[in-house]
């Protein structure tokens, strides 16, 4: 393989890795946060893209005007999810949060096919995105570059939020302990359902701008769900920079893996995960679990 | 008041009473199809409904089948062949169907096909392309609808007249896929020894993300690509390949089904020019006050243009009730017959004639392909420098008797 080649995998490899960050940095978010598994976490990730695919009527000239209406969309579906079904189960045990999110993942399956439809999605490259930038004499997709920058502003306006603002403080105290919290007269109530919300206009943010990279149909949000879990199983649950790892990691495994053996070109993201669950369970850059006292 | 009402009631029953007794007296002769109605094929499922929907309009509007109306049963069979089995059974053993129709994945339809020995039930393929089914030599499977081979084979002539030598392949993973690249580059390197394949690849039927198919077909430099793409996964290898000017990087681009307007239509203004597309029917192409009449009537019910999956539709279910009329029956043995006497049933469809051949129960029929170009009448690109592949070319030996 030619070095250009060996450039243009690196990037595909990068691009997805952009669209697996995105879908599962809330996933990693909201699991520390609030302790929740959310299995329907795939739902929201095509449900931004269905937003953007009806907002846009599938023309891509519309897509950046519509982007933001889409997130903001997904940002309401969020709040409102933790208001109405995640509130009830946060202080119950696991098997009825993992119940409840499967169930709202078959619910939000169905409700989608009734309102957009069981066809396929699909839109073209964005305005400004539309033709290929050459690199080192071969044509690479512009828009994956605009996908990994768009994925690198989100981290890190993300770890700004978490580590330079207060309120950014507080997501991070209530995952350590939120009775305090409560007793320094923080809302704690209010801060789940900013969590959970921002936790799913990610996985919105990054369905929409996926969507001129794939196709959208049913059964993406199970694919979806299934992907985001092996990032986070290989990143740490609640770690921003193992989530970002991870997505590189399995992105590029990819990539590179369906150039090698095209016909396991899946189960090498599966492998990782097998082997970091055997020689490091807590996942590459998660906290080993200390003894609770 | 009271009275009155009951008296009113009493007399609507006896009239719904009536009614339902007329009706019992003449039950529907019930039509089950197949189709896909969910992911990335599901435009065909509905184009497919419309089209039969239509036939059975008009055949009803002028006194049904043997004196009986003619209804329209369709299930999705979600591509996958072990749900069209059980659909097709569910069909048969609780509609109690007269005939299955329809199948747009050849999978399905070959998974299918055992079932109407079994329950002694004609089946008429009307999309479903794998030459595999008509070799079969199943007594009670028709197929209406031109197969891939035959579309391969013209692809493969045509193709043999141009000066491209570095072919590759990108096809779906599965029957149709397989035996139309397998037909079609058998069929080039016989005419044309100096072809060389350059490289072959195989994503998944309803495959979301083409980019490592693209990447790796761009590397391997091919000079033309044959692909048997189609609905939705056409439509998003396209947009994912004009993404890395993968149309202008390749002479040409092949693809037997490319022109169906379940892809050109959703592609718009991002469909490849230029490239070398057929499709089983072309809306625009025959001047026959036939097409003319079903264009209008189509277009006027279902407020869109006939594909060819719509067209193939209409005409198989046509081609089925002229049968059912010539047999003067609904059972399986006269429906065979009336399939194969006098040389194969022949029909003159919106495209032209079919013509079914009576050893393997495959309809012969003339062929469209042309270069892709845009339009100023239509929202979708439209075919020029259209070659008719006649129907005598497409005819190929078969074993069954």
């Amino acid at each position: 393989m030619t070095l250009p080649f060996f450039f243009l995998e690196f990037m595909t490899g990068l691009a997805s890795a952009a669209s697996l960050f995105l879908l599962a940095v809330g996933l990693s978010l909201i699991f520390g946060a609030l302790g929740i598994v959310n299995f329907a976490h795939g739902s929201f990730f095509a449900l931004g893209a269905y937003f953007l695919f009806a907002l846009t009527h599938g023309d891509a000239t519309g897509f950046w005007h519509y982007l933001p209406l889409a997130v903001a969309a997904s940002l309401v579906v969020g709040a409102v999810v933790e208001r109405v079904f995640i509130r009830r189960v946060l202080n119950r045990a696991e098997h009825y949060q993992i119940l409840l999110t499967y169930a709202l993942l078959l619910i939000i399956e169905d409700v989608s096919k009734i309102c957009f439809g069981a066809d396929y999605k699909s839109i073209g490259m964005p305005k400004g995105f539309e033709m290929p930038v050459f690199v080192l004499g071969i044509p690479f997709p512009s828009y994956y570059l605009g996908l990994v920058g768009l994925a690198a502003a989100a981290a890190l306006l993300l770890w700004l939020f978490l580590h330079r603002t207060r309120y950014g403080t507080l997501v991070r105290a209530v995952a350590q302990d939120r009775e305090m919290l409560e007793a320094l007269g923080v809302n704690v109530p209010l801060l789940f359902t900013v969590i959970f919300a921002v936790g799913i206009g990610l996985a919105g943010f990054g369905g929409a701008v996926s969507l001129p990279l794939e196709s959208i149909s049913t059964g993406v949000a199970m694919d979806a769900v299934i992907s985001a879990f092996i990032v986070v199983v290989v990143g740490g649950l609640g770690s921003l920079w193992g989530t970002l790892l991870a997505a590189i990691l399995i992105g590029e495994i990819q990539a590179f893996g369906a150039l090698v053996l095209p016909e396991f070109s899946i189960v090498f993201a599966y492998v990782l995960m097998a082997a970091v669950l055997l020689f490091r369970p807590w996942g590459l850059l998660g906290r080993p679990p200390t003894v609770r006292t | 008041m009271n009275r009155t009402f009951n008296r009113y009631f009493g007399l609507m029953l006896l009239l719904v009473v009536a009614v339902e007794l007329a009706l019992a007296q003449q039950p529907p002769i019930k039509i089950g199809e197949l189709n896909v109605l969910s992911g990335s094929f599901a435009a065909y499922g509905k184009s497919g409904r419309q089209g039969a929907q239509l036939a059975i309009d008009e055949i009803n509007a002028s006194g049904g089948l043997l004196g009986r109306k003619l209804e329209l049963i369709q299930v999705d069979d979600q591509a996958k062949p072990d749900v069209g089995v059980q659909e097709a059974k569910r069909l048969i053993l609780d509609e109690k169907v007269n005939f299955l129709v329809g199948i747009d994945s050849s999978s399905v339809a070959l998974a299918v096909a055992p079932l109407t020995n079994e329950y002694k039930i004609p089946l008429v393929v009307m999309h479903g392309a794998t030459p595999a089914l008509t070799e079969q030599c199943n007594p009670y499977v028709f197929r209406t609808s031109n197969n891939a081979r035959m579309d391969a084979n013209a692809a493969a002539d045509l193709a043999a007249k141009l000066p491209y030598k570095r072919w590759a392949n990108i096809g779906p993973d599965y029957e149709y896929g397989h035996s139309s690249w397998n037909d079609f580059i058998a069929r080039l390197k016989e005419k044309r020894p100096d072809v060389e394949v350059v490289g072959e690849q195989w994503p998944k039927g309803g495959e979301s993300n083409y980019t490592p198919y693209i990447t790796a077909l761009v590397q391997q430099r091919p000079e033309a690509v044959f692909s048997a793409l189609w609905a939705g996964d056409l439509v998003t290898f396209v947009r994912q390949a004009n993404a890395f000017g993968f149309f202008k990087q390749i002479k040409l681009f092949v693809d037997p089904i490319g022109a169906a307007l379940e892809s050109i239509g959703p592609l718009g203004k991002d469909a490849p020019l230029g490239e070398l597309f057929s499709t089983r029917y072309w809306f625009l192409q025959s001047q026959s006050p036939t097409n003319k009449k079903f264009v209008d009537a189509y277009h006027s019910k279902w407020g869109e243009w006939p594909s060819y999956n719509a067209e193939e539709h209409y005409a198989g279910v046509q081609m089925l009730a002229a049968a059912v009329r010539k047999a003067n029956s609904l059972d399986a043995d006269a429906i065979k017959k009336a399939f194969e006497a006098d040389g194969g049933l022949t029909y003159e469809a919106p495209e032209g004639k079919k013509w079914m051949r009576p050893a393997d129960h495959q309809v012969f029929e003339a062929l469209v392909w042309g270069y892709t170009t845009p339009s100023n009448d239509y929202p979708f690109v439209v075919l020029k420098d259209i070659t008719m592949v006649p129907e005598s070319d497409t005819v190929y030996p078969t074993k069954c008797k």
